[in-house]
């Protein structure tokens, strides 16, 4: 058993790193201060695969393995948490579908621009009264001929404004909800399809999370994804990759604010010795460090069974239940270790704290990762 | 086709965050490696290259076995092939020593190149020399601090600034350039790229005896040059720290530093207590 | 016949004389060097109607020339200079050979170290003899963070290139008297395969930053466009330049032109003023040559800060502002 990364992984994470800071650092500051989602930044992601990073080079991705995702999401995420989201819900709950649902015909029709950058993804499951509850969407889509009508408001939904395709979670049959979810690819231009308004958030201010209104959305037939009746088992699926994405951008938050803390403590000075000299700041900084690496030995080893075709729901489970939850108490920290500082918007450590947040909240609260491992050891223990 | 020979050095990697930057410790951790910038440019020069009028790219590097790694991210960024040049007793050349190793490996493993290709200068020892020495071991022509370069028929035309003169020069192939860092925006790596790379890559390693050269002449051991000490400039730098009211602490400044500051402007600063 | 005196030669790069006095400033520092090994200082002068540099060179020290004076030589050729370096340096076995780090320098000395086979230190900022008599040549490392001493302990010359700038040029003394020897141009000289097709000087403008004696330099800590403006002002009173690190650069406050840092240009001003600057090692890698430095931002850790022999914790342009007050009372005074 090797937990070294292989000079693969590495080279990865230098490569994304490079671009990362040279291209997106300089503007994060001003991103999550105006709110504004950098399309400049999408432009030089293009070239490179980024909205593509997993997908098979037969569409235009990179078919990069699930380490390689988890690491790319990371080092975007340890510069912009907002542009880590943007990446992990696009490649992981938007392209991963339709490359593992999706029909011949529906991923050359999609996944070409998609992962070329051109059309971003958005997954839509959450509304005003269904979240963690997927039992309780109520959005329809009820057949008419060769196409789907679909009605409702999906809210929350990250990419939202920027988004070319939306796959939209509705029911065929709402007297059926069970048997009868399915998930639509919606794209921009489909009629009767508007960005709703745009959410005020605590943090990932750069990303344009919105809500997405569908007024007799009109879809064509073929823009269901899989069967009828699947949604769940879609939904379920797409959830269980797209927590290893959350992993990931939870991590790349906690590593910067883990990293600005050591150079802080180096720095700073306080009774004219160095923050670090004192005992109370050395157990944050090793407690920081402890949590990041058990995470993300926890994470890579939910991708590596991935890449093994194994399950890996329940450990994708627990990466996204502690890295999210270790994003918020290091983040935490660190603006704790950076006193006044850490508390002003001059130092990047409070964008960590204020984007780490929600974490612990999309893509199924850290209450519902709980219930899926839960049933994961119960089902084991006999 | 024309065949291009860029040489690149794995040097380790100083954060690049603008202004995030470490403390002013160096780590001189060579754990973590990158692509020499320079050499980054030097092979964006082959590209081009490559891209405007054809060609097939080798990238070349002298390192322990983990200098693979710039090999793959060369490939990654369309290189075509890699030659790893590692041997223990290869460590501790110095610039004259390195020419004559990568000389002979490019003598054996490019066998009618067109033109070789390296960065200015290395962000760690920052000599400038290898380039210009490899021009000599290979006996061919060559170009230092190079900004643009176009191929027509078998002649190079290159631009540059040197010592504050745009010169246009002119060599017929083979020749050697270096070229300066920064011309051009940064090549990323695109991430597909990166992973066909690791997958399937034609890279050779090859040591002091599959180059064919005499152990006694590389490494240090082969090295004119020795050093004796290595220290760090800043350290017991006076640094003071002036605090208060920006006022005040232009009243400090000037008290304390009128003379040094005056020197520098080569004005006399000195004012009568009050005089204005 | 005597034993012929050991003897330290700098090579006269006269290119750029007037911006560019390296080879005067190492006429003096191998006057320094050659008192401790008993040696003379020559100078080697290569070119077309070459009398005014022989001048300048002995005037700053140089005690014999060695002059090749032809046509031919009109225009710097790398080939063919180190060609007739590598003859001269192998009929009269000099000790040490040193060189301008100009471009040129930097181009030629490379190539005269290779056939001569012996050790060359690339852009020295110090040189020494020391206790075994031998030349120590300092060369900095990872933009000046580190500075290594090396020697050339067995192969000769010892050779070095020296940063210009690194030593103060001896006042000239028109008085003094020098042997010249001229060394005839060889008839057997091959052309040069690298041909010069167009050779014209810089607009002055290019080069104004890297020579400024003052530097005034801003960062993303000024905060906006009209903050950073301020600069150009005090810039202005003192004399100097206005540089800027890459944020501000990309946030559209200075041009391209000013931007100081790896992928920009190298400053070594005597007094250099850092405004709202962090630190980020690509900007203090190209400013490592300012004598004196004053930082002024907000964030008393800034690496910068550190750098500085003078670090202010103020808000930058707020400083910048009382400080430009100041120099104009103490001008106008």
């Amino acid at each position: 058993m090797d937990l070294n990364p292989c000079m693969k992984h590495k080279a990865v994470r230098k490569a994304v790193r490079m671009f990362a800071e040279a291209e997106i650092a300089p503007i994060a500051h001003d991103i999550d201060r105006d709110a504004r989602f950098p399309w400049e930044i999408v432009e030089k992601m293009k070239p490179l695969h980024f909205f593509g990073l997993q997908a098979p080079e037969d569409y235009g991705g990179a078919g990069m393995d699930t380490i390689s995702y988890a690491i790319a999401i990371e080092e975007i995420s340890r510069v912009s948490g907002a542009m880590g989201l943007c990446l992990t819900v696009h490649n992981g709950v938007a392209v991963y579908p339709i490359v593992r649902f999706g029909t011949e015909e529906q991923k050359n029709r999609l996944l070409p621009a998609m992962t070329r950058g051109d059309r971003i993804g958005a997954f839509c499951l959450t509304e005003s009264n269904a979240g963690s509850d997927a039992g309780g969407v109520e959005t329809t889509a009820i057949r008419d001929g060769k196409e789907y009508v679909i009605n409702g408001t999906k809210i929350f939904v990250t990419n939202g404004g920027v988004c070319g395709v939306a796959l939209i979670f509705a029911l065929t049959d709402p007297q059926n909800p069970q048997r009868s979810a399915g998930v639509f690819i919606v794209e921009k231009e489909s009629p009767g399809f508007s960005v709703g308004e745009k959410e005020d958030l605590c943090g990932m201010r750069a990303n344009p999370v919105s809500s997405l209104v569908l007024d007799d959305c009109r879809v064509p037939e073929t823009n269901l994804l899989g069967r009828s009746g699947n949604g769940i088992k879609i939904a379920l699926e797409t959830l269980d990759t797209g927590r290893i994405g959350i992993a990931a951008q939870a991590l790349g938050l906690a590593q910067a604010a883990f990293e600005d803390s050591v150079r802080y403590a180096k720095e700073r000075q306080q009774f004219k010795k160095p923050l670090s000299s004192f005992q109370s700041i050395q157990n944050y900084l090793a407690d920081m460090a402890t949590e990041i690496d058990a995470g993300r030995l926890l994470l890579y080893r939910a991708c590596a069974l991935k890449d093994a075709g194994r399950p890996f729901g329940a450990e994708a489970a627990m990466a996204k239940l502690y890295c999210s939850a270790l994003a918020t108490r290091v983040t935490n920290t660190a603006v704790q270790i950076h006193g006044g500082y850490g508390y002003s918007k001059e130092y990047g450590v409070e964008r960590y704290f204020r984007d780490a947040k929600v974490t612990e909240i999309y893509e199924g609260t850290s209450e519902i990762q709980r219930l899926v491992i839960s049933r994961a050891v119960l089902a084991q223990r006999t | 086709m024309l065949k291009l020979v860029v040489c690149i050095k794995q040097v380790p990697m100083v954060s690049e965050l603008p202004w995030d930057p470490k403390t002013g410790n160096l780590q001189r951790d060579l754990a973590e490696g990158m692509m020499n910038p320079a050499c980054r440019s030097a092979l964006d020069a082959a590209l081009r290259i490559k891209e405007a009028v054809g060609g097939e790219i080798t990238a070349i590097t002298m390192g322990p076995p983990m200098a693979e790694e710039v090999l793959r991210e060369a490939i990654a960024l369309g290189a075509d092939r890699g030659v790893l040049l590692t041997d223990r007793k290869m460590a501790g050349a110095d610039t004259s020593v390195t020419s004559h190793v990568l000389a002979r490996a490019i003598e054996k493993n490019c066998p009618g190149f067109d033109l070789v290709l390296c960065g200015l200068a290395t962000s760690d020892s920052e000599t400038a020399q290898v380039g210009p020495q490899l021009a000599e071991e290979l006996d061919i022509p060559g170009v230092t601090y190079v900004d643009e370069l176009e191929i027509r028929d078998r002649t190079v035309r290159m631009q540059r600034i040197a010592d504050y003169f745009l010169e246009t020069l002119e060599m017929d192939l083979p020749g050697l350039v270096t070229v300066m860092a920064g011309r051009h925006a940064p090549r990323y790596v695109p991430l597909g790229g990166l992973q066909a790379a690791f997958a399937e890559a034609d890279i050779v390693s090859l040591d002091a005896a599959a180059i064919g050269i005499d152990p006694e002449r590389i490494g240090a051991k082969g090295s004119a040059t020795k050093i004796l000490n290595v220290f760090s400039p800043t350290e017991g730098k006076e640094n003071i720290v002036l605090t208060g009211a920006p006022k005040r602490i232009v009243e400090q400044l000037f008290e304390r530093f009128d003379d040094r500051i005056g020197s520098a402007l080569g004005r006399d600063l000195k004012t009568d207590k009050r005089s204005s | 016949m005597t034993a012929k005196r050991r003897q330290i030669w700098v090579f006269g790069d006269y290119r750029n004389y007037f911006q560019n006095r390296v080879t005067l400033q190492l006429l003096s520092r191998a006057t320094d060097l050659a008192r401790k090994i008993d040696a003379e200082v020559c100078a080697v002068v290569f070119g077309d109607k070459v009398d005014e540099w022989v001048g300048e060179y002995i005037a700053h020290g140089a005690e014999k020339i060695y002059r090749t004076d032809h046509p031919r030589l009109a225009a710097y050729g790398v080939e063919t200079y180190t060609l007739l370096m590598e003859r001269l340096v192998k009929r009269e076995k000099p000790e040490i050979v040193l060189v301008g780090a100009t471009a040129f320098g930097r181009e030629f000395a490379p190539r005269l170290a290779k056939r001569l086979v012996t050790g060359l230190t690339a852009d020295c900022i110090g040189l020494d003899i020391n206790g075994e008599g031998l030349l120590v040549q300092m060369a900095p490392s990872f933009g000046g963070n580190l500075v290594a001493e090396i020697v050339t302990p067995e192969r000769r010359p010892q050779m070095a290139t020296v940063r210009p700038g690194t030593f103060q040029e001896i006042p000239h003394d028109y008085a003094r008297t020098g042997e010249v020897v001229d060394v005839p141009m060889p008839r057997d000289l091959p052309a040069d395969r690298v041909r010069l097709v167009q050779s014209e000087r810089c607009p002055q403008r290019d080069q104004k930053l890297e020579d400024a004696k003052v530097v005034v330099c801003g960062g993303r800590g000024l905060g906006s466009k009209k903050k950073f403006a301020k600069l150009f002002e005090l810039a202005e009173l003192l004399g100097g330049e206005v540089g800027a690190t890459r944020p501000a650069v990309y946030a559209d406050w200075a041009d391209h032109n000013a931007l100081v840092g790896q992928a920009g240009k190298q400053i070594r001003p005597q007094i250099l003023f850092c405004f709202g600057i962090s630190g980020a090692i690509q900007f203090t890698a190209a400013c490592n040559g300012a004598k004196f430095v004053i930082a002024v931002n907000k964030n008393p850790n800034a690496a910068m800060m550190k750098r500085a022999d003078v670090a202010i914790v103020a808000d930058a342009s707020q400083f910048c502002a009382a400080l430009i007050q100041e120099f104009k009372k103490r001008f106008r005074s």
